[in-house]
């Protein structure tokens, strides 16, 4: 009988040691179980070993094991495992045995349409990972925006927090231009954000279409949660696409890509986005009705609703209705309730800097960075800056932020604070009857949430070790 | 080049008495810094421990590879050291650590043959018989046996 072959590629980011490690693991339990392996890997001294295409053609099964890019998608249509580095040196024996028994999935194209089959019979967890794989691209390339547009309008805010409107006693001409640019900053977040997502599923054909699908997203008043709505449905769109396309001829294949792909691709994503965006505004002013009948409402009703709010979708339909009923009060000479969802605004990202300071073990030195750079957004009233962190992952982060933000909200209408000013954050201190109460209802709700978030984070890193 | 010249008889350590990862990482260092394979010793620490935080470098059966790769590291070396006790390492198999393999790489470093006796190393951990002869190891020359009887 033939021997089976396997083919492998391993890698780790500093390369050097688990990267080998796994190689050998491999080889070692393909050798005992009697299957023929290549392995190639990708360690600091380059790619070694490389597999060729007539390697991957030949080959029965792949295994990916790495935690970097290692160019999988040269194994479309394959048999493939797709692990972390971790398991290939310590389960390399099952791994190996679940594609002699075949129970790999075939890779990329006809994932789509596997993907209910494999949710049932247990392989729940690699999609889970798959679906996390995506939204984090999605993520990392929106973050830079993020910091940056965030920055820029918070420097803005030190020329005074009307600075940049010309029709404004304060305008400053440099202070437009800091808050101009920053704010085509966070125009651009949630397109990004939705167009990496589809790009990391379905490449280039899926980056055009996410984009378009984030821009109707974000001027539709979707928010972010509308963005990572769209990037998802833009890579099932092409993924769709690619298999009601499968029958033409391969001389057709460019055609592919720069026409029908673009063309049909954007127009479905508009079809269904603009009927997805459709009952935003709705939902908006429903909430703006549903608040009215609370103005009114005990400090702790009423901080609990307007917390929940503006931590919700931060940017959505649900924070702005909150948003723009404060400034309507305000402009009406109600000052106490703009003081709670200032308050409730602007906890989210102080739990997020607080708690990637207090636990800084427990993440990334890229989220630790922009952690820090949260307590510059929070303090100028800048929810956004907590958007890449609830976007990672929604469940639970974002029902911590709304603890963070309600606590803070209550604290704030319990001690009567009054704000006059809708945004500049700690900027406005100087104009807050209370300023005091204020910042200590912030931080407290702040560090409640802090610590929720960090010991959530820290149970994810120690279950992910064990 | 021989294994001899990157794994040298006077980077191996037995039966130390070290009680945390914090002082392993001090103690490789400072081995390091004092042979003239580094050029500080805080920046050894400090890279041991960042590549620590990004994952576990504890194996199985009480082995740890901890590595850096920076630039006040002037020569590519191994430093060996076998602990009476087991350190926590949040190890692959969540057993405590006894026997340490820490490799230095400089910054500089790309392509050469170091770093394919380095990769040699993390492999050789992989087989059972390399581990028990480790385990066994009596003296530093037992250990340098070893290593060069599976590195070639």
């Amino acid at each position: 009988m033939k021997k089976f072959k396997i083919i492998a590629a391993t890698g780790c980011p500093t390369g050097i040691a688990h990267t080998f490690m796994a190689e050998e693991a491999l080889k070692q339990a393909a050798a005992k179980l009697g299957v023929e392996i290549k392995v190639e890997t990708h360690g600091q001294i380059g790619v070694q070993n490389e597999l060729s295409p007539e390697d991957i053609k030949q080959a029965d099964g792949v295994i990916v094991a790495a935690d970097k890019d290692v160019g999988a998608e040269r194994f479309a249509g394959k048999r493939v495992l797709d692990v972390p580095v971790a398991r290939g040196i310590r389960d390399a024996e099952s791994l190996i045995r679940a594609l002699l028994n075949g129970e790999a999935p075939i890779y990329r194209e006809q994932t789509a349409a596997k993907t209910e089959d494999e949710l049932q019979t247990g392989e729940a967890a690699s999609i889970g990972r798959k679906i996390y794989k995506h939204l984090m691209n999605g993520v990392s390339h929106m973050l830079p925006f993020v910091v940056g547009g965030g920055v820029l309008i918070a420097l803005s805010f030190l020329f005074g927090i009307h600075s940049a409107d010309p029709e404004h006693p304060s305008y400053n001409a440099f202070a437009e231009l800091l808050n101009k640019t920053g704010a085509f900053g966070f125009q651009l977040m949630v397109p990004i954000l939705s167009a990496y997502i589809a790009a990391s599923m379905a490449k280039r054909p899926g980056l055009i279409v996410g984009f378009i699908g984030g821009m109707i997203a974000s001027t539709g008043g979707a928010g972010f949660l509308g963005g990572i709505v769209s990037g998802f449905l833009a890579g099932l769109i092409i993924y769709g696409l690619s298999y009601a396309l499968k029958k033409m001829p391969q001389s057709l294949e460019g055609l592919k890509a720069i026409f029908l792909y673009p063309v049909i691709g954007i127009f479905l994503i508009g079809a269904v986005m603009f009927f997805l965006v459709e009952p935003m505004t709705a939902i908006n002013e429903g909430m703006k009705d549903f608040l009215a009948d609370f103005q009114g409402a005990n400090p702790v009703i009423l901080g609990l609703i307007i917390g929940c709010m503006s931590a919700f979708d931060m940017g959505g339909p649900v924070n702005k209705a909150a948003y723009v009923t404060g400034t309507a009060l305000l402009a009406e000479g109600n000052q106490y309730f703009m003081a709670g969802v200032s308050a409730a605004c602007i906890t989210p990202p102080l739990v997020i800097a607080f708690a990637t300071l207090l636990f800084r073990k427990y993440f990334s030195q890229q989220d630790r960075n922009a952690g820090l750079v949260n307590f510059i957004l929070g303090a100028t009233h800048i929810t956004e800056g907590a958007i890449p962190f609830a976007a990672k992952k929604p469940i639970p982060v974002i029902p911590i932020l709304m603890i963070g933000s309600s606590i803070s909200a209550i604290l704030t209408y319990s001690f009567a604070v009054q704000v006059p000013a809708p945004h500049g954050g700690f900027l406005v201190l100087p104009v807050v009857t209370g300023a005091f109460q204020w910042v200590l209802s912030i931080i407290i709700g702040s560090l409640i949430g802090a610590f929720l978030y960090g010991f959530y984070q820290k149970r994810t890193y120690e279950k992910q070790k064990g | 080049m021989g294994t001899t010249a990157l794994i040298k008889k006077e980077h191996i350590y037995l039966q130390e008495t070290l009680s945390s990862q914090a002082e392993a990482f001090d103690r490789v260092a400072q081995v390091a810094y004092e042979s003239g394979a580094a050029q500080t010793k805080q920046a050894v620490i400090h890279g041991l421990a960042q590549r620590e935080a990004e994952s576990t470098t504890g194996f199985i059966e009480g082995f740890a590879i901890p590595h850096a790769k920076l630039k006040d590291i002037t020569e590519a070396s191994v430093i060996i050291i076998q602990n009476q006790m087991g350190i926590e390492w949040n190890a692959l198999d969540q057993n405590p650590v006894t026997f340490i393999i820490a490799l230095l790489i400089p910054d500089a470093e790309a392509g050469s043959t170091h770093l394919n006796l380095l990769s040699s190393v993390s492999r050789m951990l992989v087989h059972e018989d390399a581990r028990q002869q480790l385990i066994k190891a009596s003296s530093p020359d037992d250990i340098l046996n070893t290593f060069s009887s599976y590195i070639s």
